[in-house]
């Protein structure tokens, strides 16, 4: 086959990528290789200082490599070079420059690369702030590198027809990866667009979610690097202090990576809620659960030299879940479980080894050093604070397995199917409870624990002294937490025992917490991080048990719904309504109405009112919300759904267009549903009225809709208007005004259809009545009943003095002088124009008088007349010339049919209305104290952080 | 023996007892005919009848889509979904419903559906055919 010259692409960024790439790959290995002898050969100073010097260079190179890649593939994107498959996939001409990170990150390569510019950005802050651990700690982080760098190599590796892939390369070209006809033509690049970013992932939230979530991704890795670093030097207690820091950090980070999810779950997806137990939420809130463990073993070990073993284990099982995340979210294994869109790439081996790798080397360092861990002999006191710390940690670790259980039932079924190809695979059937089920009793013990703990010392040795003090605390928190309980039942409904119960206890944290705070601690800075994570998290509890239990769906007018679905008794399930434009609805207690929209390129917002009224009726609140959605680029779909939310402190009100008429969502369809009106035609004299009878079938029935109607011309309009109708120069428009009613309805409806005459074309401007589903629109025909006598007539030209009079059809007609400003319904002035009417009075047959102002006109130093008429007596005059020597002026008169002809015009009556909106609102009472418990007790978390690290 | 292992061992205890009444919450993708011998709630997974008619129209009632699914088993029921009608639904290449019979009807209040990549090989958008 001939080689294909191609024009246009731009190579030189694509040989530079992969150039990084595989410059990134191996010198983090070399960095790993290099940082691993640094400690292996500790024990000859001058060899391990070269080795480490090596270690650090190559890290630093791989950095520079890494950064290089990234900025090509920025490069390339911003250029939008789309002969790279990466910028094809991801980038749109249309896509705004803002756009740009979402784009890098939306693929898993580019979210791969983030994730490895994190680790960089940390390593190097671990090469400057900690000298003593940077060799084993770094020999690990390069070694995740290594993994991570290897699913961007897109090498292959083995031989014959089917070679092992081993990652997926982001620079490659399109035409490389895609095997299309189009690549035939040379100049394919200047052929193809964009597929462009995901509607739905066109927000803010994507620009930030995503790096703060790989931040705490990343950070994970210091601690276990660090784990792995002690258990390596055989140094069990030098690294607590620095391992607790970054573990502090990192749960901070990861958390509120995790909290933006839920945020932008709610906030800009019309999921209708923060959580979901969706597998992807799921697997990222495991590893935090066990990192928040390893916290707490850390601290007892910190202060009391018990649990190093677990915290170990601890560190080494966050990493190892963030990285079985990464497999379950990447591999596609979840499949039809989560509603997150995950695409296979081929990675799966290579992330089920990643996973392997690094939990077999937890596992086998763990095992190695096990027995040289220090381990006080003395058991912790059942009194002591340690020992009850202890234990939540392991409930803490326990929850996070059974969430791992239930989600992983997919990787279970594909096990199975591997042994046994008729293997049924099993779900659960509704996870949301399932959950909750467990759940409930991880907070309840977690609140018991975290507020009785607090009271507790470390290495208590005599409980019996302090027991009164302990007990009286105890008594006062409980008593408090019991009224603050009861004052919530008066506000939110909590109607089974078990929430009450977990509501106890969340207001049993906060109260015992801030008991400790203030009496007990004497306001000690560090105790203050610990209080406001604890507090956070009962916050977070109450504010879970009232926006979930009491979140009420608001949009169930069950008034509108009743009867008309048979079969159905959940009522929960009904949760939208049906708006008409300004036709206000009872939802709750507001009375919403659907007000406009306005459509902005792809956007369409909608503005949605509501009021709320005191008893007198008086409105005593009043507010617009304004959901949006987003139509794919050919307006044929609705992609993406923006739900809009208002805020009050003690709840949320929030709305989001569930669904709209097919004629609004699809341009196409609309076009097809004008065209399949039935429409019929019927004529009627000005002044007329006419009475009519229609039939519609019923879609899904064997009915038909007999209706009556009704109708009444009442005038032609020469110069109409109309909603869609723009005047252009030259347009022949006229209007019907027109009454109509159907005989069933008490409203008679004032319309005014359009037909306008664009040079050789008509243009139909029709008029919905929605309330009674009809369609009417005006008939060609009209033009030959309006005009159409006009055309047939004869003119008779005549020469004026000013002041003569004329007999004509039995009319005195007499010419009266002439108008220097003269004004004309047709005539619009412009520079340069000589204008001039002709004042014409008319004493007709009857008596009547009336008076015509033809127009003459030299435009551009051409000639031109516009006529004027008298509508009753059907005379036409034309003004068409001057001669000013003699000071006469030519005119010519026509005389028209005056019969009056029918004017034809069409109505169809199955025209169903489209000016609603699909609408599903939600109320979520106490939501905001969700939000402000959980942002606590990630603050906490990183102000423990940094307490540490003043006064470690 | 320490504490510890005593509270391990409780754990342990209690795990196994949450997790075999997990169980309860966890059923196979079912098809019409279990659907409709059990009453209760399943899922049901399958594919749309693209060829049969598909009915949503809001100013009825906007909670009420019905279509056909043919189940695993090649059974064709009526579906009536407790909701709006889903963007791409005609697109969809699998369905995953959440309900129970009831009649002849299955009564579904949630679904997911599988719609094909838009990785797809195939998919290579030319500048002139999209103007």
């Amino acid at each position: 086959m001939q080689e294909i010259q191609y024009i246009g692409e731009h190579l030189l960024p694509g040989k530079i990528g992969q150039l990084a790439i595989m410059l990134s790959f191996s010198t983090a290995l070399l960095s790993a290789a290099a940082y691993f002898f640094a400690v292996q050969r500790r024990g000859r100073p001058a060899e391990a200082a070269n080795w480490l010097r090596i270690g650090r260079w190559s890290f630093g190179l791989h950095g520079l490599s890494t950064f290089t890649l990234i900025g090509t593939m920025f490069y390339i994107m911003i250029q939008q070079y789309y002969e790279y498959q990466y910028v094809q996939a991801h980038v749109s001409d249309d896509l705004p420059m803002k756009y740009i990170f979402s784009a890098f990150w939306e693929g898993q390569e580019g979210s791969f690369l983030l994730w490895m510019f994190w680790h960089i950005v940390l390593g190097a802050l671990l090469i400057l702030s900690d000298k003593k651990w940077e060799a084993p700690t770094l020999a690990v982080l390069a070694t995740i590198q290594v993994f991570i760098g290897s699913m961007i190599l897109g090498v292959y590796v083995g031989f014959g027809d089917d070679p092992m892939r081993i990652g997926s390369n982001p620079m490659m070209l399109l035409r490389d990866v895609v095997d299309a006809p189009i690549f035939a033509s040379a100049d394919y690049v200047s052929q193809i667009g964009g597929t462009g970013l995901n509607p739905l992932l066109q927000n803010y939230w994507m620009t930030i979610h995503p790096p703060t979530l790989f931040l705490g991704f990343a950070s994970t890795a210091i601690p276990f690097a660090y784990a792995i670093a002690a258990l390596w030097l055989n140094d069990h207690k030098g690294w607590l202090t620095q391992g607790l820091r970054w573990a502090l950090f990192s749960g901070g980070i990861l958390g509120v990576g995790i909290l933006m999810g839920g945020a932008w779950a709610y906030e800009a997806l019309s999921f209708g809620g923060y959580w979901a137990w969706d597998p992807v939420e799921n697997m990222s809130l495991v590893p935090w659960l066990i990192l928040v463990a390893g916290i707490h073993t850390n601290l007892i070990a910190k202060a009391t030299g018990h649990s190093i073993r677990s915290t170990y284990i601890f560190y080494v099982l966050t990493f190892a879940f963030i990285l079985y995340s990464t497999f379950l979210t990447r591999s596609g294994v979840l499949g039809e479980t989560s509603v997150h869109a995950f695409t296979e790439m081929g990675l799966e081996r290579q992330l089920i080894a990643f996973v392997v790798a690094f939990l077999g080397l937890g596992a086998f360092m763990i095992a190695w050093r096990y027995k040289s861990v220090p381990a006080p002999q003395r058991e912790e006191a059942a009194s002591s604070r340690e020992f009850w710390m202890f234990i939540g940690s392991l409930v803490l670790l326990f929850s996070g397995l059974i969430i791992t259980w239930s989600t992983s039932l997919p990787v279970y079924n594909k096990i199975m199917a591997y042994f046994d190809p008729d293997y049924i695979g099993r779900v659960i059937t509704d996870p949301i409870p399932h959950y909750n089920k467990y759940q409930i009793w991880i907070a309840i013990f977690i609140g018991l624990l975290s507020g009785v703990s607090q009271y507790l010392r470390y290495r208590e040795f005599n409980f019996s002294k302090y027991a009164a003090k302990f007990g009286l605390h105890l008594g006062i928190a409980i008593g408090l937490s019991l009224l603050m309980s009861y004052l919530t039942t008066l506000w939110i409904d909590i109607y089974a025992w078990q929430y009450k119960l977990l509501l106890f206890f969340g207001w049993f944290i906060i109260v015992s917490n801030l008991d400790y705070l203030f009496s007990m601690s004497r306001g000690s800075f560090k105790m203050a991080s610990a209080t406001l994570s604890h507090g956070g998290f009962g916050l977070m509890i109450v504010g879970i048990l009232a926006s979930g239990l009491n979140q009420e769906v608001i949009s169930n007018n069950l008034f509108v719904m009743e009867g008309l679905i048979q079969g159905a008794t959940d009522e929960q399930m009904r949760k939208n309504v049906i708006l008409f434009k300004n036709s206000p609805l009872v939802m709750g207690e507001y009375e919403v109405t659907y007000v406009s929209d306005t459509v902005d390129q792809f956007t369409r917002t909608f503005t949605v009112e509501y009021k709320r009224r005191d008893k007198s009726g008086k409105v005593v609140e009043e507010f617009a919300l304004y959901p949006n959605i987003l139509y794919d680029k050919t307006f044929s779909k609705v992609a993406a759904s923006n739900p809009s939310t208002k805020h009050y402190l003690g709840r949320d009100i929030f709305t989001h267009i569930a669904s709209l008429p097919m004629v609004e969502i699809d341009l196409e369809f609309r076009r097809q549903r004008e065209d399949s009106l039935n429409y019929k035609m019927h004529e009627a004299l000005l002044g007329q009225t006419l009475y009519f009878r229609d039939t519609v079938p019923l879609t899904d029935q064997d009915t038909f809709y007999i209706k009556d109607f009704q109708a009444r011309l009442l005038g032609i309009d020469r110069s109409p208007s109309h909603h869609d109708y723009h005047k252009e120069q030259g347009d022949l428009p006229i209007g019907l005004s027109m009454e109509l009613q159907r005989m069933d309805d008490d409203s008679v409806y004032l319309i005014k259809p359009v037909l306008v005459l664009r040079g050789q074309m008509l243009y139909s401007y029709p008029v919905q009545i929605n309330d009674i589903s009809t369609k009417v629109r005006l008939d060609e025909g009209i033009f030959d009943a309006v005009f159409g006598r006009e055309v047939e007539m004869d003119y008779q030209s005549f020469t004026f003095k000013q002041g003569d009079r004329i007999s004509y059809n039995g009319h005195q007609i007499s010419f009266s002088g002439f108008n220097k400003q003269p004004q004309h319904e047709n005539y619009e002035p412009e520079e340069g124009d000589i204008a001039v009417s002709a004042m014409i009075s008319v004493q007709a047959k009857d008596g009547s008088n009336h008076l015509a102002q033809p127009l003459y006109l030299i435009r551009n130093s051409s000639p031109l007349n516009l006529k004027d008429e008298v509508p009753a007596l059907g005379l036409h005059f034309r003004f068409t010339g001057i001669d000013p020597k003699t000071e006469t002026v030519e005119l010519m008169i026509g005389q028209a049919d005056t019969t009056e002809r029918p004017i034809p015009f069409q109505v169809a009556t199955d025209s169903l209305r489209s000016d609603y909106i699909v609408l599903e609102a939600i109320s979520f009472p106490g939501i905001n104290l969700f939000w402000v418990g959980s942002s606590l007790m990630m603050i906490g978390l990183i102000l423990g952080m940094f307490l540490r690290i003043r006064r470690p | 023996m320490k504490k510890i292992y005593i509270i391990a061992i409780l754990m342990v205890a209690a795990a196994i007892v949450l997790l075999t009444s997990a169980a309860e919450d966890m059923s196979t993708y079912g098809n019409f005919s279990d659907a409709a011998a059990m009453g209760n709630r399943v899922k049901i997974s399958g594919q749309l009848s693209k060829d049969k008619e598909m009915h949503y129209n809001p100013e009825r009632d906007p909670n009420y889509f019905s279509f056909y699914m043919t189940d695993a088993k090649g059974e064709e029921r009526k579906v009536v979904l407790l909701s709006e009608r889903p963007q791409d639904f005609e697109l969809s290449e699998q369905l995953v419903l959440t309900g129970s019979m009831k009649g002849d009807e299955f009564i579904a209040t949630d679904m997911l559906m599988k719609c094909p990549s838009k990785y797809k090989d195939e998919e290579v958008y030319i500048k002139s055919e999209v103007k």
